[in-house]
């Protein structure tokens, strides 16, 4: 029986047979010998043999803890299991490829006792493709960082650290580990902060991402800029948009009434009235959803919530 | 079909193996009813609802190459009120010893209500769950639970090879070709609906209303083995079926329904913003085409219909969008609720 420990990096890993070893050598090596860790590896249902490999690690070093999803859930679901599992009051997230450098932990961890809730890493020279990854990422990044207000350069990378209050109340779904971030601020106000770290090219295996994400991330993103923005007032943000709605009826009314003024009497603008009548319609139709996201955020909040239960730290 | 309630009717007095318990029991354990004098291996779950044989005779058939196994066993046979009449045959049965228990839900609860109900109950590891008719050749119920024994968690019948008729195949092609197309569907016969499992893999799939029918798709989801074993079709199953239209519509809006669910339930606006994205820019393109015309070519608008699509269009699109946030609203609030995957617990924990 281990005493608990301090710090518990959580790595999601699918289809990392060869790199499972090397990267538990890699984290072993860049701790400090005084530090109290362990190393939570998420099989994140693996067709191949990394499960085979991180179970023999459990044997080698006490401080490898390895969990097995009953299927391939992806990254968000991989590493929310990482946090649910982890024992440590601080928890560093990193990829199972070795892209990430285990070595840039410790300065993580210094950065968040100075009062972060969450350091997340930036990649300064990124080694990957140029066209299908660095561009895109660019831009996602710029769009991320204006339409949510969190200034974070690289959300693509994974290396972050997180105070155990924080990553236990994110709830990671779907696709969400991108916005990490953004979820962290928007849902528990967290005190954000930002550090370089090394970026290597991939040693093994392949990238598990390709070009075709452009509608998921921005769906996504207006997700995340709901939660961040109107979480507790969703019926806000449904109000905004009936009145945008109403506005522009208004504007098809007073075109109604010019209409006929400008162009003589023999305008036949039934056409006008008929458009405001429908644009009236979806501004109450908004309106009714937004009630509809106060009885869903009613309810829920009336749940018990057994994620939370741990002292809660942050504002 | 028999909608009519019995209550009243001239039933033999209430037998004592009757359960009577709604199948809501998501909070209250199950208590099996009397102590088993043994280790039960196998449960076999008979759901009586639609078009039910002959009871007493699908139990003779189906219990010979159980009994086989040489393992102990039971039958529950899990009905709705209205079937009372249909399982008195079964009482005589179980009063000669046979292992027959039957469970009466209070109310209609449907296929996975019943399913539900007797899995509660059942006692055995492993589930063995059958329509309330022949499907499959009785000989083939050993292998489907040998692929269980082998550590498959599920189990699934394929009718093959199929001696019925062509319009009963060309339907049951049609109906699995669209869900292979949409979901992805792995087994080619998931209305045969004969399938064996672990008894938690049926525990633990979420399963309601008429969704027990893609069982198997639902449990592949929960990340548990599915196989499919072939199992030759059952001479009374050769009957030709033609359904009634509003049949075929209920399985075609079975199949959306599950099309969603699988694609799209942890991420709806991805599917609602894909529509409303299409409606609103659509809508867009016209008002501008309409603006241009109106600003460069002196043209009035304020009577051609087009503005009205244009604005129609728009509105559609704002309101996809926003069932669509609705969805996501609800997501997120639950997600941070507890855990949506499931482990595989053949790692010991090391705390």
């Amino acid at each position: 029986m281990m005493k608990k420990p301090r710090i518990t990096i959580v790595c999601p890993l699918f289809n990392e047979e060869d790199n499972v070893v090397p990267l538990a050598e890699a984290v072993s090596r860049s701790m400090p010998a005084h530090e109290s860790w362990e190393l939570v590896l998420v099989d994140d249902g693996s067709t191949d043999a990394t499960y085979a490999q991180a179970r023999r690690l459990v044997h080698r070093d006490a401080r490898i803890r390895v969990f097995r999803l009953a299927r391939n859930y992806g990254q968000s679901t991989a590493t929310q299991a990482g946090f649910d599992h982890a024992r440590g009051d601080i928890i560093v997230t990193m990829d199972g490829d070795l892209q990430n450098d285990p070595g840039d932990i410790p300065a993580l961890i210094a950065k968040l006792e100075q009062g972060y809730d969450l350091v997340a890493g930036y990649r300064e020279n990124r080694r990957d493709r140029l066209v299908t990854r660095k561009i895109p990422s660019k831009v996602a990044n710029v769009l991320i960082r204006w339409l949510t207000g969190v200034p974070i350069r690289d959300n693509g990378c994974s290396l972050k650290a997180y105070r155990r209050s924080l990553a236990r109340r994110i709830g990671l779904y779907a696709e969400m580990h991108r916005f990490i971030p953004a979820l962290a601020v928007g849902i528990t106000g967290a005190r954000t902060a930002e550090l370089p770290v090394r970026h290597h090219p991939r040693r093994y295996g392949r990238s598990k991402y390709g070009l075709s994400r452009v509608w998921k991330v921005l769906s996504d993103l207006l997700v995340v800029i709901m939660i961040r923005w109107f979480r507790d007032r969703p019926l806000y943000m449904f109000a905004l948009g009936a009145l945008g709605a109403f506005v522009a009826a208004l504007l098809f009314v007073i075109g109604a009434v010019l209409a006929p003024l400008m162009a003589g009497s023999n305008v036949d603008s039934i056409v006008l009235p008929s458009a405001a009548i429908v644009l009236i319609g979806l501004a109450l139709f908004l309106l009714m959803v937004g009630l509809i996201a106060e009885v869903a955020l009613r309810q829920v909040s009336t749940w018990r919530r057994p994620r939370s239960a741990g002292p809660a730290s942050l504002p | 079909m028999a909608e009519a309630t019995l209550s009243g009717t001239g039933i033999a007095s209430m037998n004592r193996s009757i359960v009577r318990e709604l199948p809501l029991t998501a909070q209250a354990a199950p208590v099996p009813e009397a102590e088993p004098a043994e280790e039960i291996y196998l449960t076999v779950i008979v759901r009586v609802t639609e078009r039910p044989a002959s009871l007493d005779d699908l139990y003779r058939e189906y219990v010979a190459p159980i009994r086989e196994l040489n393992r102990p066993f039971e039958f529950l046979f899990a009905i709705e009120p209205w079937a009372r009449d249909l399982v008195q045959p079964l009482y005589e049965l179980a009063d000669r010893g046979e292992p027959i228990r039957i469970l009466e839900s209070a109310r209609s609860v449907g296929e996975a209500g019943l399913l539900r109900l007797a899995n509660d109950r059942g006692r055995g590891g492993i589930v063995l769950t059958m329509p309330a008719y022949q499907r499959v050749e009785p000989e083939a119920i050993p292998k489907l639970i040998a692929k269980i024994e082998q550590g498959e968690d599920m189990a699934v019948a394929r009718r093959w090879p199929r001696s019925d008729r062509l319009v009963n195949r060309l339907q049951s092609r049609a109906f699995n070709f669209l869900l292979r197309k949409l979901i992805g569907q792995v087994t080619h016969d998931v209305a045969c609906g004969v399938q064996a499992m672990r008894r938690d893999v049926l525990a633990e799939t979420p399963m309601y209303g008429d969704f027990y029918r893609f069982l198997p798709v639902l449990a592949v989801r929960e990340g548990f083995r599915v196989v499919e074993v072939d199992a030759p079709q059952h001479r009374r199953d050769r009957r030709t079926r033609i359904y009634s239209p509003g049949t075929y519509l209920r399985r075609l809006i079975d199949i959306l329904g599950l099309f969603f669910l699988v694609r799209f339930t942890e991420k709806p606006l991805r599917f609602f913003g894909l529509v409303g994205m299409g409606l609103s820019v659509g809508g867009l393109i016209v008002l501008g085409f309409l603006f241009v015309q109106r600003q460069f070519e002196q043209q009035p608008i304020a009577n051609r219909p087009m503005l009205l699509v244009g604005v129609t269009a728009l509105t559609l699109g704002a309101q996809a969008i926003a069932l669509g946030l609705i969805g996501e609203i609800i997501v997120h609030l639950s997600a941070a609720r507890g855990a949506r995957y499931r482990l595989l617990d053949d790692a010991p924990e090391d705390s």
